[in-house]
């Protein structure tokens, strides 16, 4: 349905917003596009949907190259902007009509499919009421309407459920799955919400910075960070306990078990498979469980694991745009603090002396031992901590995630050398790709080694 | 593309009715100057208007307070485009298959409609406070076709301009800008013996001017269709040298 390579699209302002993407959508398929704003979502949704041009690749929508034939990509698809395209000063008949005329189609096939939408979407009363008067879901419901007009096999919608409450969202994802499941319509959404991607589409790709870190089953995703984590409070703290946590140790299923201030956290594949079979298991050893809490894979876990970076971080980023400009640069790699602990590091490698790098792994140890005592705790009260750890200036914070995902996964912590090896091996690659690394008193004014940072 | 013009046109027309007030808002600010200008001047302006075959100096004035209608009424068609790029209206219609060109001409055909209209009403109050035109169909026909011209022109200017600009303020800043001295830099307001010279050679450029004598030629005395037909000509390039800008424009939007 959709095929993509080596998509690249450069703004006017020298952003690279698509950045050599590749993908291809089966017929019949929901796949979300997941990434923090200003991931290049929306950007490749208009190259796509033949509203915006791209650089460099080539792009085949239901089988039409939209450079070719824009026209008859346009007849085959659908596009929900993030925007309510409808206009509020008509009715719903009237914007449904409008866009059915748009398509060229005869008055009577409009008014058929009108009814049809309608009805589907529960709008018929509202059809002939201004959409001043709808609310924001019905609202989106006749955008979604207007886009299927003209009966298209493909659909995209950008940020379908953003500014929607919470019952208006479900009730939307009932109606994406319905239109796929029972009229076989292929869609490509964006979201930023992982709950979304996860509860909507066959397959999430992970995009950031304009490129697709990752393509899975929103399962095979969530199962790659290896950390439903379960938690448990028992009533008292007799010899039955020591028992069943040896039991966990023997599952095969449960990755690390860890005891923390009175609570057992079990990091397990599958929490929700895991939690009755643990209410067994603590009601034939007679155990009374007192509180039990499973806490599932976020979007920042997931996101930290093919990124490199949480979505936090990325906000923290697009809030600094203004610094980013003045220095010369055009948006996109890492945030602030981590480029400059990069480059310090690259100083150090190539002209420290002994003295600093002996000074610099003893720092190294210090931190890694803060982190074996913070960690811990750290990474017991479940998948919201990277998140906050992160928040922590410089790379202390990098450790403690790298850490915890030790710990949650179960392989042995790792030495100080590990993370040394890791920053290397960061480094290494950014120098194997030939950008060179930062000279030296390079600090802030270094426009060259900015935009090779950036095309990364 | 004329059938997607003319249901972008329905559409942009059915939304005007919904809100009649905006429209007639926009009839305000001429109305008052044919009130007040028509009795400031009245003593002030004894001469005649040359070419005018005698009358009053409200016979000269109404050709000029119509233009001025069609001045204020199609300088903003612009900033409603720029607000249904926001509200992703226009991105509705590009991922259609639907004219782009259409998309242009809709607009600036209903704005050029509307101005007429708006005309039409100014042209009812003028007769009503007594002056003196020839409103017979032919020339009423033919008044109307050459501000129909110039309300194109006008606002496929303002439309063009939205997409350059981009922006809202800037665009609300230019059409303040150019209205009043496009007015006051023709013989929409006093005829050309009273001009200084610099003001006289300005008028000479100015489509504005154009679409004045033009009126004029019908409307007041005795019709003098040579120079109707001269007035139209510069109406016609003026209309068509702005849509075509538009148009590309419009066309350019595709980043």
């Amino acid at each position: 349905m959709i095929r993509v390579s080596g998509l690249t699209k450069i703004f006017a302002t020298g952003t690279k917003a698509i950045d050599d993407l590749t993908l291809e959508v089966k017929q019949g398929e929901i796949i979300a596009l997941l990434g923090p704003n200003g991931a290049g979502k929306t950007t490749t949704i208009r190259v796509l949907s033949t509203l915006s041009g791209f650089d460099e690749g080539s792009v085949t929508v239901a089988g039409h190259d939209v450079d070719v034939d824009p026209e008859a990509v346009r007849c085959a698809i659908g596009l929900v902007a993030q925007q309510t395209g409808v206009d509020y000063f008509l009715t719903g008949r009237e914007n449904l009509m409008t866009q059915g005329h748009l398509y060229r189609m005869a008055k009577a096939d409009i008014e058929k499919r009108i009814e049809e939408l309608a009805s589907y979407f529960g709008l018929t009363d509202a059809l002939d009421r201004l959409v001043t008067t709808y609310s924001g879901g019905m609202r989106r419901k006749l955008d979604i309407a207007t886009a299927l007009i003209h009966n298209p096999s493909l659909l995209f919608l950008d940020e379908p459920t953003l500014g929607l409450d919470i019952k208006s969202r479900q009730s939307l994802w009932q109606y994406i799955n319905k239109l796929n499941r029972e009229q076989g319509l292929t869609i490509l959404l964006t979201t930023h919400y992982l709950e979304e991607a996860d509860h909507l589409s066959h397959r999430v790709a992970i995009i950031n910075q304009g490129k697709i870190q990752v393509i899975d089953t929103p399962q095979a995703l969530k199962n790659s960070i290896h950390g439903d984590a379960v938690m448990l409070t028992f009533a008292s703290q007799g010899p039955d306990v020591g028992e069943f946590t040896f039991a966990m140790h023997e599952d095969p299923t449960v990755q690390n078990v860890v005891w923390q201030n009175d609570n057992l956290y079990v990091y397990v594949d599958n929490g929700g498979e895991a939690v009755p079979r643990f209410v067994r298991l603590a009601e034939e050893k007679g155990l009374t469980i007192k509180s039990l809490s499973l806490a599932h894979p976020t979007l920042d876990d997931v996101f930290l694991k093919y990124t490199g970076t949480t979505l936090e971080e990325t906000k923290e980023e697009e809030g600094e745009e203004w610094w980013h400009q003045w220095a010369g640069k055009g948006g996109g790699g890492g945030g602030k603090w981590q480029k400059n602990w990069e480059k310090w590091q690259g100083q150090l490698e190539e002209s420290g002396s002994d003295e600093d790098k002996a000074g610099w792994q003893a720092q190294m140890q210090k931190w890694q031992g803060d982190d074996a005592t913070t960690a811990a705790p750290a990474a017991t009260p479940a998948p919201e901590t990277p998140a906050q750890s992160e928040a922590a200036p410089a790379k202390p914070g990098d450790w403690q995630q790298w850490q915890q995902q030790a710990n949650a996964s179960g392989t042995p912590v790792e030495t100080p050398e590990h993370y040394r090896e890791e920053a290397l091996k960061r480094r290494g690659n950014r120098q194997a790709d030939g950008k060179g690394t930062p000279e030296q008193g390079d600090w802030l004014g270094g426009q060259d080694a900015d935009k090779n940072d950036n095309n990364k | 593309m004329l059938a997607d013009t003319w249901y972008l046109f329905l559409k942009y027309t059915k939304i005007t009715m919904r809100m009649p007030l905006w429209t007639l808002f926009t009839l305000i600010q001429p109305l008052l100057w044919l009130l007040i200008f028509t009795q400031l001047f009245k003593n002030f302006v004894q001469a005649p208007a040359p070419g005018s075959g005698g009358g009053s100096y409200i016979d000269f004035f109404v050709p000029g307070v119509l233009i001025m209608t069609a001045l204020f009424g199609s300088s903003w068609s612009g900033v409603s485009l720029l607000r249904e790029i926001t509200a992703g209206t226009v991105d509705k219609m590009l991922v259609s298959p639907v004219s782009r060109i259409a998309i242009v001409l809709s607009r600036v055909m209903h704005s050029a409609v509307q101005v007429v209209i708006q005309t039409l009403i100014i042209l009812l109050v003028a007769w009503a406070i007594g002056a003196n035109l020839n409103l017979g169909p032919v020339n009423l026909f033919l008044g109307m076709l050459s501000i129909f011209l110039l309300g194109v022109g006008l606002a496929a200017l303002s439309n063009g301009f939205a997409i350059t600009l981009q922006r809202e303020e800037p665009l609300v800043m230019i059409g303040n800008l150019m209205t009043l001295p496009l007015m006051f830099l023709s013989t929409a307001m006093v005829p050309k013996p009273f001009m200084p010279g610099w003001i006289e050679t300005i008028s000479l450029i100015n489509p504005i001017t154009y679409a004045v004598e033009s009126v004029r030629a019908v409307m007041i005395g005795t019709p003098d269709y040579q120079a109707y037909g001269f007035g139209l000509l510069i109406m016609t390039v003026f209309a068509g040298v702005s849509l075509s800008w538009a148009v590309s424009a419009f066309n350019g939007l595709r980043d």
